[in-house]
């Protein structure tokens, strides 16, 4: 069973990475939004699901990211690469100057603090003249979807298997015990600060990896689209329509909720909205717990279980 | 004979209320102390103080002759001071056996840093306390006895020098109290110091070697489970004065 499970995952890896040698452009594009907002979920998947903590906080990470990326290869004529590393350097720094107070809040104040995060910082890069103010940043262009693909790619492997790692580690039992009660887990040693600055910080650097990679690939950064709230809630939607506090739950959810929007945009594009909210609402009311738990429940319960979560919303 | 756990002169106000007036007592190694007093006399809130849930308004509290009163939740838990709550708190969406695990990876000098070492030790306490049976079970699974354990378990599987131990009889029948006092003193043999708060007076009278007395905050008396139990101001804290 682990065994086949194993095989399909390499599997799927294994078509993944091949794509852009057989697909079309646009499939190759579709496929660096869909890869890079699954890195997203999983990285809101550190904080969110596995710690409790509902971030609205990581699109601030992203767009850290994205100007860590804009700063250095634009003002300062350096590699993308060490964009890339200024762009964590400066996450991390972030999450743990803001997470020190904000992690203290719990529920829905954390949820409340965090949503203002991203727009303080708009509003600051607006501001500030080596970030191009409100006008933004033209990057260099380079016109190679293939090693964008890629590295999206192996951003998401890279990210899965820090999870993976979380979900058999020390460390993540501590997240664990933290989500579940924090006072209990600090009873029993676990130093709660810490852990929640250091989730926090590994959430944020999986975030601003993907926006410095976003970056690059669109060659253009605003405070409007680097800060976005939207995609803080989209990241949320599909971490938590695959399966919060799951491996591999947050990248299903990415990626058949890119795929349902894509459709959908394209067959009833004016009102793609308004079907894509349908999906979501029925999402939370037929299946609570994400993807992740009806293909553990579903082979015990059958259908009853679309019955039993719908009963439970009381509609 | 130096005590583990010396409390001297503490106090807790919250707001207007003092939940803890000025209550000094020590516990020595190897000893069951406990703590009886009706509803609302301070009991769990002095079991707060010492593991650093709540802080002390005003006294000291020293471990192995230490004021740990600067010391977070936490740091009191890795120097070996392990706690159960009276409203049980099992980590809900955990496995029995994960939710002790979690205690064999912290708790005291900072636990087992292998995950399946850590199985083992909760695996072991669990078979210790009774659990034995329900490991793979969710812990919101189990009933109000099974919890009780759980928080048993769990607060062992930390390995810690003093346990403090807050209603773990509550709610229990006859023999699920006997089985549990026979844990308790098995837990003890191990050479480890208890605290034990309870409200079913026969229980902790044939548990405890020694007996303390709390009543709206305040220690109203000290001793031998005899000579407390029928010290008037005690009869009298429980069931009011007599009238003349």
């Amino acid at each position: 069973m682990k065994a086949l499970r194993l095989i399909l995952i390499l599997i799927a890896l294994a078509v993944l990475i091949a794509v852009p040698w057989f697909g079309s452009d646009v499939l190759i594009q579709f496929g660096i939004n869909a890869l890079l907002l699954a890195v997203l979920a999983q990285g809101w998947n550190i904080i969110g699901g596995y710690t409790g903590y509902a971030s609205f906080g990581n699109s601030a990470f992203y767009g850290l990211g994205s100007y860590g990326v804009g700063i250095a290869m634009v003002q300062w004529e350096l590699p993308f690469g060490v964009g890339l590393a200024f762009g964590v350097v400066l996450s991390v720094v972030f999450a743990i100057l803001l997470g020190l107070p904000v992690l203290r809040l719990r529920g829905h104040y954390f949820a409340i603090a965090t949503l203002a995060l991203a727009q303080v910082m708009a509003a600051i890069v607006s501001n500030v003249k080596l970030a191009g103010q409100n006008i933004g940043l033209v990057l260099p262009p380079l016109n190679n979807d293939m090693l964008f693909y890629e590295l999206a790619l192996a951003l998401l492997v890279a990210v899965t298997l820090t999870i993976w790692w979380l979900s058999r580690s020390k460390f993540g039992f501590g997240l664990i015990a933290i989500r579940e009660n924090e006072e209990g887990a600090a009873v029993m040693g676990v130093n709660t600060t810490l852990y929640k600055v250091m989730a926090f910080a590994l959430s944020g650097v999986f975030s601003a990896l993907a926006g410095g990679i976003h970056a690059y690939w669109v060659t253009f950064i605003d405070p409007e689209s680097a800060f976005d709230i939207s995609l803080n809630v989209k990241m949320i939607i599909m971490a938590v329509f695959g399966g919060p506090g799951t491996v591999l739950g947050p990248i299903v959810g990415a990626f058949s909720l890119s795929a349902i929007s894509e459709v959908l945009s394209s067959e009833v594009t004016s009102i793609a909205g308004l079907f894509f909210g349908i999906v979501v609402v029925a999402a939370v009311v037929l299946m609570p717990r994400g993807l992740a738990d009806i293909v553990r429940q579903f082979r015990k319960t059958g259908w009853r279980y679309f019955s039993e979560n719908i009963k439970a919303t009381r509609l | 004979m130096s005590a583990i756990l010396d409390v001297q002169n503490v106090t807790r106000r919250f707001a207007g209320l003092i939940a803890v007036n000025n209550v000094s007592f020590s516990l020595q190694p190897k000893e069951i102390l406990g703590i009886i007093g009706p509803n609302g006399a301070g009991k769990t809130t002095l079991i707060s103080l010492i593991s650093g849930t709540v802080a002390p308004s005003a006294g000291d509290i020293l471990f192995e002759g230490k004021s740990i009163n600067s010391l977070q939740t936490y740091q009191r838990a890795r120097i070996g001071i392990g706690r159960t709550f009276q409203i049980m708190r099992p980590f809900p969406g955990l496995s029995v056996l994960d939710n002790v695990a979690v205690g064999a990876l912290f708790g005291h000098g900072g636990g087992e840093s292998q995950l399946s070492r850590a199985r083992e030790m909760a695996r072991a306490q669990l078979d210790f306390v009774g659990l034995g049976a329900f490991v793979d079970q969710r812990a919101d699974e189990l009933g109000g006895p099974g919890r009780k354990r759980l928080e048993l378990a769990k607060a062992l599987a930390m390995q810690p020098k003093v346990l403090l131990c807050d209603e773990v009889m509550a709610g229990l029948n006859h023999v699920e109290i006997d089985e549990v006092i026979d844990v308790i003193r098995k837990v003890r043999d191990e050479g480890i110091s208890i605290l034990v708060i309870e409200h079913v007076i026969k229980a902790i009278k044939s548990l405890s070697d020694r007996l303390m007395v709390l009543h709206h905050g305040e220690k109203i008396a000290d001793g031998d489970p005899d000579t407390v139990l029928s010290n008037q101001a005690v009869v009298e804290a429980y069931l009011g004065k007599r009238r003349a």
